[in-house]
């Protein structure tokens, strides 16, 4: 139970972030790296604003407008200097590293443990009954990620949203609306890394500390959530097994979720199947590469008759 | 349909086929001690770092002196995060689900990591390795225990290293100190370095550097400014440790080190810490909390009661210089070539 809990709660603060990968990855077809410092971003404002004695609930909105000021940054990089996409990215990442340092005070390492947080305040230690307490963190994050996803969607619905899923498909098609792809672009990093920030935000005051390394590998885990996700209940087809079982479709967002949630099951199923510690790096990698090998696979099969 | 199942299968089947091979936690021991009591500890590790693996043998150590023995009366699950937070937290979340006894969390990150999942489940946390509890917020500034977690501190005995260089080289004036700006240890100590100096007739150079590249540059600037060099617990610059002594043997500028392991590769000498003994004392503390003698609240975060002096003669050699009788007497290890 409380492994479940766990993979859970650890799945769902990652699954923000996996919103976000999914709107650069699948989307905007944009191998963004930024978010690799966006996370940690998020996290180390939300120390800084918690000793500071911000509203926790205040520091997710924040820490979100500091993710889309950084994405802003890497659109502007690639769109307006004309940066190849990848290398906008990491020249973002390794700044934001620098600055990430500076916002938490010079220090690597901020602890907030006796801070009140999201999942730890006066308001919830009353109004939460006993018997729930446990699953308070699982709920919270529930909602939190519910919002992000509804919003996401509400978005993808609006004229700019339509845009933004034409920018990725067919470049030209944006233009002939007359309207600016590379504004589009700067649109849909913005968000993304709105999101990876408030993922940063949460995993801060779930976690109770800010550590600069905690960024690392952030876009990994997006990446594979959104291929899992998406894999396994929208694939490119149509036809996932949910269809078949005559179950509704899900949107993408959803499935999102549920591959940051697989994902962490299954790195939680090798640290308990008792692998090798020292191998944890090399399996996530090959999992990593199998999930790519078999999506690569199913793409060839689908676009010649499209 | 089949497809997507099929990736599922396929991913599952991947992790389960690697991990397997592998050799793993072991089963729970079912068999009874004098005592009749067994315990399941976790051991979770930030990285994979010489000093710390020395903290992990040494704490097994310190709980076999108490008669808390691994494969006997004890299991250990054993987990190292790789530097990677993500995985830490998963790591003590597997603990927790597993109940164990107790956990013991190695680096600050992984000890954090420990009391920010075991206050939740009522699971005490010991650690080590951690060099500021306080500024971890791990212990409160008196030393008290914030919950149930304890430990020890890796904290430098800066006074003795400082007394020692005071000994060796007695005309001294400068002491440069390399160190790596995102490390929070280090720049405490730097300070506590700068603090006691002027005590010793010491003045402190120090240089901060970001990461592994900028070490040349940086002990070239500071070799040209002092007397001698005095070497921290900074991860980056012990990784490059080599490189910094190389240059200082060129222009005959001793090199101090901090622990064992770096007088091995060719520091002069250290008064410093023994990762082992650091361990030893952790795992005796943590043996007082398995047998419930004493709860983790009620145990201060305890430093290394002594440091350990220790040399190398050929370094001595190589420098023209002679380390005097009564360090000499105290010494816990000595090493008479510099190991590659």
């Amino acid at each position: 139970m409380t492994l479940l809990l766990g993979v859970l709660e650890e799945g769902l603060i990652y699954a923000v972030m996996a919103l976000g990968v999914y709107i650069t990855y699948k989307i905007l077809d944009f191998p963004d790296l930024s978010v690799d410092s966006t996370f940690p971003l998020g996290a180390a404002l939300t120390a800084s604003a918690l000793l500071a004695g911000v509203n926790p609930a205040l520091t997710l909105f924040f820490s979100f407008a500091a993710g889309a000021l950084a994405g802003c940054a890497t659109g502007l990089i690639h769109v307006k200097l004309k940066v190849r996409d990848l290398l906008s990215g990491i020249i973002v990442m390794t700044g934001l590293y620098s600055l990430n340092l500076r916002i938490a005070g010079g220090r690597a390492n901020v602890p907030v443990f006796t801070q009140d947080t999201i999942f730890e305040n006066p308001f919830l230690a009353d109004h939460v009954p006993g018997g729930l307490a446990p699953y308070a963190a699982v709920l919270i994050l529930l909602l939190i990620t519910a919002v992000c996803k509804v919003l996401l969607d509400l978005y993808l619905n609006t004229r700019s949203g339509y845009l933004l899923r034409a920018v990725g498909d067919n470049e030209s098609l944006v233009t002939s609306l007359a309207k600016d792809k590379g504004t589009v672009k700067i649109v849909g990093l913005a968000i993304a890394n709105g999101f990876s920030s408030l993922a940063g935000s949460v995993y801060c005051q779930h976690k109770g500390f800010f550590e600069i390394s905690v960024g690392t590998g952030t876009i990994v885990i997006g990446l594979a959530s959104v291929i899992i996700g998406i894999q396994l209940l929208c694939p490119e087809n149509g036809v996932s097994f949910l269809t078949r079982l005559g179950l509704p479709h899900v949107r993408p967002t959803t499935a999102v979720i549920v591959g940051s949630i697989v994902y962490k099951a299954c790195i939680s199923l090798a640290i308990s199947m008792g692998m090798e510690a020292n191998d944890l790096k090399l399996i996530t990698s090959l999992l990593f590469l199998v999930i790519l090998v078999v999506s690569t696979e199913r793409r060839k099969k689908v676009k010649p008759h499209a | 349909m089949k497809k997507s199942v099929k990736t599922l299968f396929l991913a599952a089947a991947a992790i389960s086929l690697l991990t397997t091979g592998c050799s793993g936690s072991p089963a729970p021991d079912t068999q009874a001690p004098a005592d009749g009591k067994t315990y399941t500890i976790g051991i979770g590790q930030f990285a994979a770092h010489g000093s710390l693996d020395n903290c992990r043998e040494g704490f097994l150590l310190g709980l076999a002196e108490e008669g808390i023995v691994e494969g006997e009366n004890l299991t250990v699950l054993y987990e190292n995060s790789q530097a990677d937070g993500g995985i830490a937290s998963q790591i003590i979340t597997n603990f927790a689900s597993q109940k164990v006894d107790l956990i013991c969390g190695i680096a600050t990150p992984m000890a954090q990591t420990a009391y920010g999942v075991g206050r939740k489940q009522n699971i005490p946390v010991i650690y080590t390795a951690v060099t500021d509890p306080v500024a971890a917020e791990l212990a409160n500034a008196d030393g008290t225990p914030v919950g149930e977690i304890t430990g020890t501190s890796d904290k430098l005995p800066v006074t003795e290293q400082l007394q020692m260089i005071r000994t060796i080289l007695p005309d001294a004036k400068t002491i440069g100190i390399m160190y790596t700006t995102s490390e929070v240890n280090s720049l405490s100590t730097v300070q506590e370095y700068k603090d006691a100096a002027g005590d010793y007739g010491f003045e402190i150079v120090d240089v901060g550097i970001s990461t592994t590249a900028d070490v040349p540059l940086a002990a070239d600037s500071l070799l040209e400014k002092v007397d001698c060099v005095t070497n921290l617990t900074d991860n980056t610059v012990v990784a490059s440790l080599p490189v910094i002594l190389d240059k200082a043997a060129k222009k005959n500028i001793p090199v101090f080190g901090s622990e064992i392991e770096q007088v091995k590769i060719g520091c002069l000498a250290a008064m410093g810490l023994d990762y082992i003994d650091l361990g030893k004392q952790t795992g005796r503390m943590a043996a007082a909390v398995l047998k419930g003698e004493k709860k983790a609240s009620e145990m201060n975060f305890e430093v290394i009661q002594e440091a350990s002096f220790c040399g190398n003669t050929k370094v001595a050699e190589n420098l023209g210089i002679t380390i005097p009788d009564d360090l000499m007497a105290s010494v816990k290890e000595l090493f008479t070539e510099i190991e590659q």
